[in-house]
């Protein structure tokens, strides 16, 4: 048999089949793989409205957004003003690292702020290390919240897991193995109170 | 190309460790083949592709799949919601469910066609008795598989097939009662039957994998029969299944897959006989449908059961129908084995071919007094087909078979 075959048109043909038949097995695990992506009514419930009104002067809350727990603070003006003085200590004071969700209403002063309305601070409660939901410790120093924080503490989470720390504007503080700050998500007001995120 | 490989460096390495290279001669490279094998040899590997086909989109399916009969907010209920979301919003969700609900009756297309193979040409006869044997076994793991899978959807027919056919074990004499409540979890069929026939319609295709492995074995310890049904012993009759018959069996899984993809792509209910049309209609535990039908491949012992006035002797007869498969390769006394060469089992094979499709077509109908009395007139051939067996070679002449292939 083999000495009457050509064995470089066979070869071809072997390749030629042989590669068609895997194209047409990697198209077949398309809807496969596809099919384990978020589905449609999965995808339609990423929008969450929130009033920002029903959170107290000082207080902080915690909403769902995509099954994801999000932080929304009132923040007093004595809290705002604890936001100063520390950008020093601070791996990213301006949150430049992560640019794109907020540069629509990201101006130079409400850097610090991080949020649309100084007062009204919203982000993704999820530490930017490992995922855990860090705990509110607004008040500045060590007189509430023993040693879990440095001396000169300015006030803001801190996660319980691997002890990342960040400020009022979750902003993260030097030394914090998280890397980043805790992320925002785009959000606008629908009204003077209401806040679609997502 | 297979040679190009196993001379490869890495392919030694595993070789040592594992033997591959004698597995591959042994079973494919060297595997000696009649090389007289028609198309009809071709449905075992189609099988054995649709069960791939079958547990991989199940896998699938049951990451969105949930077994429960709760009610929801829509006054549905949390399986059948979670088949129609699966339908709707879940990215190829229509396609997989598809796949695996036209799978179903495509399987039961294959292995009907390799039965009815094996039946033609005497392949279940010595020494393949165990292997046909094997091979009832997963017939039957696949009628209950297929069964189980039913309920899931818990629509009208899932709900009352499956009422149906656990009230059968119901007849049986003083277990009967006992058995019913072990399959339902309950007095009716609700939400505990539900999450049992979920597991179990997982675990019996695994069940069928590794029975279908063992059957494999044992075809490989005694060989393929041959449409001649003749012994072949010299090796110039015979050729080595990789590539000859790769290359052919996946000819065939080409025809198979054009088929298929048409059937899933443009007819998925194939006219309600693949999937139910009342089965759309939500389970309802107070409102029977006025035609209720199992699928069509479960229709023919369906009729058997029918055929009975009394209950437990129809529960009986349709069991028997299935039992007496195993005995199969002891009734049937003749030396001889193809069809080819035996005139009148010939025309009692093709006979009983359509005899099931007649009892098929009775199981799918709505009951009437013609079809009672043709169901009954099937049910009777289908008993005598097989008991006429061991006297047939008394009054059968066999033509004469070829010396070889």
């Amino acid at each position: 048999m083999t000495d009457q075959a050509d064995q470089s048109r066979r070869n071809f043909l072997y390749i030629a089949a042989g590669g068609l038949g895997a194209v047409a097995a990697g198209a077949a695990a398309v809807p496969f793989i596809g099919s384990m992506f978020p589905a449609a009514d999965t995808l339609a419930a990423a929008k969450t409205e929130f009033d920002v009104a029903t959170v107290e002067e000082g207080q902080l809350v915690v909403i769902q957004w995509q099954g994801k727990p999000v932080f929304v603070s009132n923040r007093t003006p004595e809290l705002l003003a604890q936001l100063d003085g520390h950008d020093d200590m601070l791996k990213d004071p301006n949150s430049e690292a992560i640019e794109e969700v907020s540069a629509e209403w990201m101006t130079a002063e409400n850097r610090k702020y991080r949020s649309i309305k100084p007062e009204y601070f919203i982000a993704v409660a999820s530490c930017t290390h490992l995922g855990c939901i860090p705990l509110y410790k607004p008040s500045a120093g060590r007189k509430e919240w023993g040693t879990a924080v440095p001396e000169d503490w300015p006030g803001g989470w801190h996660c319980p897991c691997h002890g990342s720390l960040y400020d009022l504007s979750a902003r993260v503080i030097n030394g914090s193995p998280a890397p980043h700050n805790l992320h925002l998500m785009p959000y606008k007001y629908t009204s003077d109170t209401k806040v679609v995120i997502g | 190309m297979l040679d190009t490989i196993m001379q490869t460096k890495l392919f030694a390495w595993v070789d040592r460790r594992t033997g591959a290279a004698d597995i591959i001669k042994s079973q494919l490279t060297e595997y000696p083949v009649p090389k007289n094998l028609n198309y009809m040899w071709n449905f075992g590997s189609l099988a054995l592709l649709v069960l791939v086909l079958q547990i991989v989109t199940g896998i699938f399916l049951a990451m969105y799949y949930k077994p429960s009969a709760a009610l929801t907010y829509g006054g549905y209920t949390v399986a059948f919601d979670s088949v129609e979301r699966i339908m709707r919003d879940v990215n190829f969700g229509w396609l997989i469910r598809y796949m695996h609900a036209v799978g179903a009756s495509a399987f039961f297309v294959v292995v009907y066609m390799h039965i009815g193979r094996g039946l033609y040409y005497g392949s279940y006869k010595e020494p393949r008795e165990l292997l046909w044997i094997i091979g009832v076994v997963i017939l039957l793991i696949m009628q209950g598989s297929a069964f189980f899978g039913y309920l899931l959807p818990w629509g009208q027919m899932s709900f009352w097939g499956a009422t149906v056919i656990t009230e059968l074990f119901g007849a049986l004499p003083i277990i009967g009662e006992y058995l019913q409540q072990l399959l339902r979890g309950g007095f009716a069929v609700g939400d505990p039957t539900l999450n049992r026939f979920f597991s179990l319609h997982y675990l019996f295709p695994l069940l069928l994998a590794a029975i279908v492995g063992g059957h494999v074995h044992a075809l490989h310890v005694v060989h393929s029969n041959n449409p001649e049904g003749i012994d072949v012993h010299s090796d110039d009759q015979k050729i080595n299944f990789h590539p000859y018959y790769t290359i052919k069996d996946a000819f065939g899984v080409g025809v198979f897959l054009t088929i298929y993809c048409y059937v899933v792509f443009f007819n998925p209910q194939m006219a309600g006989y693949f999937i139910e049309v009342d089965n759309y209609v939500p389970a309802n535990n107070l409102q029977t449908p006025a035609h209720i039908a199992p699928v069509w491949y479960l229709t023919p012992w369906y009729t058997i059961l029918r055929s009975f006035e009394s209950k437990l002797l129809g529960v009986i007869a349709m069991g028997g129908s299935l039992a007496i498969l195993f005995v199969l390769p002891f009734l049937d006394r003749s030396k001889v084995r193809s069809g080819r060469y035996r005139p009148m089992f010939r025309l009692m094979v093709v006979m009983f071919f359509v005899d099931v499709i007649v009892l098929g077509y009775c199981g799918h109908s709505a009951p009437s007094e013609t079809l009672k009395l043709v169901g009954q007139i099937a049910t009777a051939y289908y008993f005598a087909f097989f008991l006429l067996l061991p006297f047939l070679p008394m009054v059968e002449k066999t033509k004469p078979e070829p010396e070889g292939i």
